[in-house]
């Protein structure tokens, strides 16, 4: 790895997520880019960027393309490559940004993500009337979720308490985070006596639809004492997908495709799971939150309910997860969440988290994606490390 | 929706075929693949036919769908045995018919041919599960 260039996170910036009828897609990511740009340590212009990685699945069918982040923030004459990688767009986009920076081909490099979910999300929420072979009948996102929940009860006998103690803790987070779309709290007998949506899972263990955007700044070694002296390194990056179509028994009780991801991101890194200090992860649903727990390594296979139990995720425990809200009260604005989940870190692991903050004064920070796609049967999976030390 | 896709699969809809990787034994339904999604190797293929049943291997009960969707609609992963010998398909399969406190995983469900949705005015047949007859609880 000697020959490749280090990467450094040197901005982040965000709007406040929620139901935003009065921006528009162009609106929200010229606010986010203004906001990274401002949150540089000694401060970063347009003119700076060489290229940029836009995040976006484009659900409201109005920014494909590069151009789509173009516009509103007036970089042009650049190279800029829109991301698509169904829920792990964000996370993705920025892996690739990484990546190009990694290899010496970019010193200043955007990364942004947005998506307008609640102009016309409906029909990816539903998912059911998709014209395609599976979801045509009526699969959808809670339904493959879900199934890993019914699975997981019946095999490792965890509870339907351990499961919506994962919403209770991330309502928890999102009640003190200042860009949270839901900022209340609940208990374990509001989540099981909310609405049922698929069964096993009701209303409070599903993530809201949520507009937002965010950006992220990441330049090489060669550059970074311009914009910060307390940068944030990257340290690893994974991606990999699978499809429960294949066969394998893990993929009903988890995600191979995010132990893969990991694995790689580890190595890469040179750690181990026992090494990580915070987390964000993909909490679509609180089952996915729990299953990722043993994906990622922090428990064993099936111990995920036990994990939960023993405190060790919440916000004063040993590994904090999701100290944001994570989706289930951040919100999930597709193309923005991997990218908001990074800053997450970057802001953790400099110790300027504000209310969140993670007391164990985190050395390394994981953060987490996954999506569905192809006919609601394969997963995607990023996992990107940030480290304090380069 | 458009009508073609649905051509292309309607002997895997209609009369459940299905394909066999002839290097490491995985069943492909229901899409007739080249490249084999197990082993990955770009496989000759051997066609075969699923048995109208199958095993409930995880299921939700689906509550909030469109209109067009009758509910509740349970939904589980299933893995249907060939006719002959080898290795079952894993498959998404709806159930019909059936209360959804009647379902667990482990149980063998009964394929039954249901007109499943109409593109364009035009019906699509597939199977759907249900409780096998005789084994009311």
């Amino acid at each position: 790895m000697s020959s490749e260039t280090d990467v450094a996170v040197v901005g982040a910036g965000m709007i406040d997520f929620g139901e935003l009828f009065e921006q528009s897609i162009d609106d929200m990511l010229a606010a986010a880019f203004r906001d990274c740009l401002d949150d540089v340590d000694k401060g970063m212009s347009p003119a700076d960027v060489d290229a940029a990685w836009f995040g976006t699945i484009d659900i409201a069918d109005n920014a494909s393309s590069g151009l789509g982040l173009s516009h509103p923030t007036g970089l042009f004459e650049m190279p800029v490559t829109r991301v698509e990688n169904a829920c792990a767009t964000g996370s993705s986009a920025f892996r690739s940004a990484v990546e190009s920076v990694r290899a010496g081909n970019t010193d200043v490099a955007l990364v942004a993500g947005a998506e307008k979910m609640r102009d016309s999300a409906a029909g990816l929420i539903e998912g059911a009337a998709l014209d395609q072979v599976w979801r045509g009948r009526g699969v959808t996102m809670p339904a493959f979720f879900g199934l890993r929940a019914t699975r997981h009860m019946e095999e490792y006998g965890t509870t339907r308490e351990q499961i919506a103690k994962i919403s209770v803790k991330n309502h928890e987070n999102g009640a003190k985070y200042p860009h949270a779309h839901y900022r209340f709290t609940c208990d374990v007998d509001d989540v099981v006596d909310s609405p049922q949506v698929t069964y096993p899972l009701n209303l409070y263990d599903c993530c809201p639809v949520t507009d937002g955007a965010a950006a992220t700044l990441v330049v090489s070694e060669d550059v970074v004492d311009e914009f910060t002296d307390d940068p944030i390194w990257v340290a690893g990056s994974g991606l990999s997908v699978d499809s429960f179509e294949r066969g394998n028994d893990e993929s009903l009780v988890g995600f191979p495709a995010t132990e893969q991801a990991a694995g790689q991101a580890y190595e890469q890194a040179g750690i181990t799971a026992d090494d990580i200090d915070v987390a964000e992860v993909h909490d679509c649903f609180t089952i996915t939150e729990l299953v990722t727990y043993e994906d990622l390594g922090f428990c064993e296979k099936g111990d995920g309910g036990a994990f939960i139990d023993s405190g060790e995720p919440l916000l004063d425990g040993e590994t904090p997860v999701n100290p944001s809200g994570g989706l289930l009260a951040k919100g999930h604005p597709i193309g923005a969440t991997g990218v908001a989940q990074v800053n997450e870190i970057y802001e953790q692991l400099r110790g300027k988290a504000g209310a969140v903050q993670a007391d164990n004064d985190p050395e390394y920070g994981l953060q987490h994606n996954i999506g569905i796609g192809r006919n609601a049967t394969g997963s995607v999976s990023c996992v990107n490390i940030l480290s304090r030390q380069r | 929706m458009f009508e073609p896709p649905y051509t292309r699969t309607r002997a895997a809809n209609e009369r459940l075929r299905a394909h066999e990787c002839d290097a490491c034994g995985w069943v492909s339904f229901p899409e007739q693949p080249q490249f084999c999604k197990r082993c990955g190797v770009d496989a000759s293929w051997s066609e075969t036919r699923l048995q109208p049943r199958g095993t409930v291997r995880s299921y939700v009960v689906q509550q909030r769908l469109p209109e067009e969707f009758e509910t509740p609609l349970p939904l589980a992963v299933m893995d249907m045995p060939q006719e002959e010998s080898g290795e079952p398909a894993r498959v998404y399969g709806l159930f019909t018919e059936t209360d959804p406190a009647d379902i667990e995983i482990g149980m063998e469900a009964e394929g039954v041919f249901r007109r499943v949705f109409d593109v364009a005015g035009l019906p699509i047949h597939s199977f759907k599960f249900t409780r096998p007859r005789g084994d009311r609880l």
